[in-house]
């Protein structure tokens, strides 16, 4: 299995996401197709976690940009609000934007300094405890056998989450309870390359 | 100023984002290098034997590399783009040259049919974005924005940004690299940005 519908996957850490920046991601696999995200942050911080496609003509928000408390798509300038209404169509400006034109919208919890999100989670995140968030480490590697080589690995002072994109690629993010966001680099780093050398 | 300039090659655009950036004038001879070979004319091999864009002349003198050219007109007009005393200059430009070997050759096969080891450029390519990526993150863990530690984007940052912001029309991707997808935007908001095909500007913020 990779992604399973009712579990909370990290996606990014609240680092990733300055104010006025669009991050870019996926998550999926298995059955569940994969899914472009794109997320970004409203003016009062709360993250927005959404398909990253824009209802009009599908172009990718994540070219666009944040403009005051809305995202902007890159192509036709239409604008989105938080929680992904559309508000603004520049082609008919004095059109009131029907209800029904919207982003789709993912189910956003932030806990550990990541921000998760999934199909249909249910309750809260795990918890990682207490530390620093690290550099995620893209692995080009299914989701199982990331999974069991973390298993093996020796890596104190590290809770970590898998991130599935599709079947052959995992993301392993997590925190560090001291700190040293380095040397839990160089470790994923070495589990990346033992991994990725067995073909 | 005469810039030999062609809009797709990116060592050029890297000459007219730093002109952007300083605010310099530059006279642009433009060159038809697909389908007319303008680069590979007589007149213009007379100028510089090796047929590369871009070329500039400045007064009575030519210059024939990119980064010679980024590095003269930072000298000149912008010191603060070029910290001759910080050695990671140096190494930087060395990884921007190489990213314009390999994520700027992908660039150049996929989308302009310019033939080439497809395959052997994006994976070089991958090696270093990876690097940078890594890098970049904890510069910015560090408190820095740019390549080189310090508060101002310098000539390595747009050397290197020619062959990144636009690396997906060369079938690598950006996605899942965050840090660097933030180090565009900052380099894309910067006062002066002059855009590419391939590079969005900043809409207007309006
Ligand atoms: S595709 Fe987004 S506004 Fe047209």
């Amino acid at each position: 299995m990779t992604m399973v519908p009712g579990n909370w996957y990290a996606v990014a850490a609240e680092h990733d996401v300055p104010a006025g920046h669009i991050y870019r991601t996926a998550l999926g696999g298995n059955d569940q197709a994969i899914r472009e995200l794109a997320i970004w942050r409203a003016s009062d911080g709360a993250v927005q976690v959404w398909e990253d496609r824009c209802p009009h003509r599908g172009v990718r928000f994540s070219l666009g940009e944040v403009v005051g408390d809305e995202l902007r798509c890159q192509y036709h300038a239409w604008r989105f609000a938080k929680g992904g209404a559309c508000t603004f169509i520049p082609a008919q400006p004095d059109m009131k934007v029907p209800g029904s034109i919207h982003a789709k919208a993912w189910p956003v919890a932030v806990s550990a300094g990541l921000i998760w999100t999934g199909v249909d989670p249910v309750g809260e995140p795990p918890v990682l405890g207490e530390g620093a968030a690290i550099r995620a480490v893209p692995v080009a590697r299914p989701l199982a056998e990331v999974e069991t080589a973390l298993a093996q690995a020796d890596l104190p002072g590290l809770a970590l989450t898998l991130q599935p994109l599709g079947d052959t690629e995992t993301i392993v993010r997590g925190l560090v309870a001291n700190g040293d966001c380095a040397a839990a680099d160089r470790a994923l780093a070495a589990l990346r390359r033992q991994l990725e050398c067995v073909a | 100023m005469i810039l030999y300039d062609a809009h797709h090659v990116a060592p050029a655009y890297a000459v007219r984002l730093l002109a952007g950036f300083l605010g310099l004038p530059l006279e642009l001879q433009g060159m038809d290098v697909y389908p007319g070979h303008d680069d590979r004319s007589d007149e213009f091999l007379a100028l510089n034997p090796l047929g590369t864009l871009p070329v500039l002349v400045d007064g009575d003198t030519v210059f024939t590399d990119w980064q010679e050219i980024l590095a003269h007109l930072a000298l000149a007009h912008g010191p603060d783009w070029y910290p001759a005393t910080d050695p990671a200059l140096v190494g930087w430009l060395g990884i921007a040259r190489d990213l314009a070997a390999s994520a700027g050759a992908a660039r150049l096969m996929q989308t302009f049919c310019v033939p080439g080891d497809l395959a052997e450029a994006k994976a070089q390519a991958e090696r270093l974005l990876d690097e940078v990526e890594r890098r970049m993150w904890f510069a910015e863990r560090a408190g820095h924005g740019w390549l080189l530690a310090g508060t101002h984007p310098t000539i390595a940052d747009i050397a290197a940004f020619v062959s990144i912001a636009p690396c997906e029309d060369g079938g690598l991707s950006l996605r899942d690299r965050p840090a660097l997808r933030r180090w565009c935007d900052r380099v894309r908001f910067h006062p002066g940005f002059v855009p590419m095909s391939g590079v969005f500007p900043p809409m207007a913020n309006t």
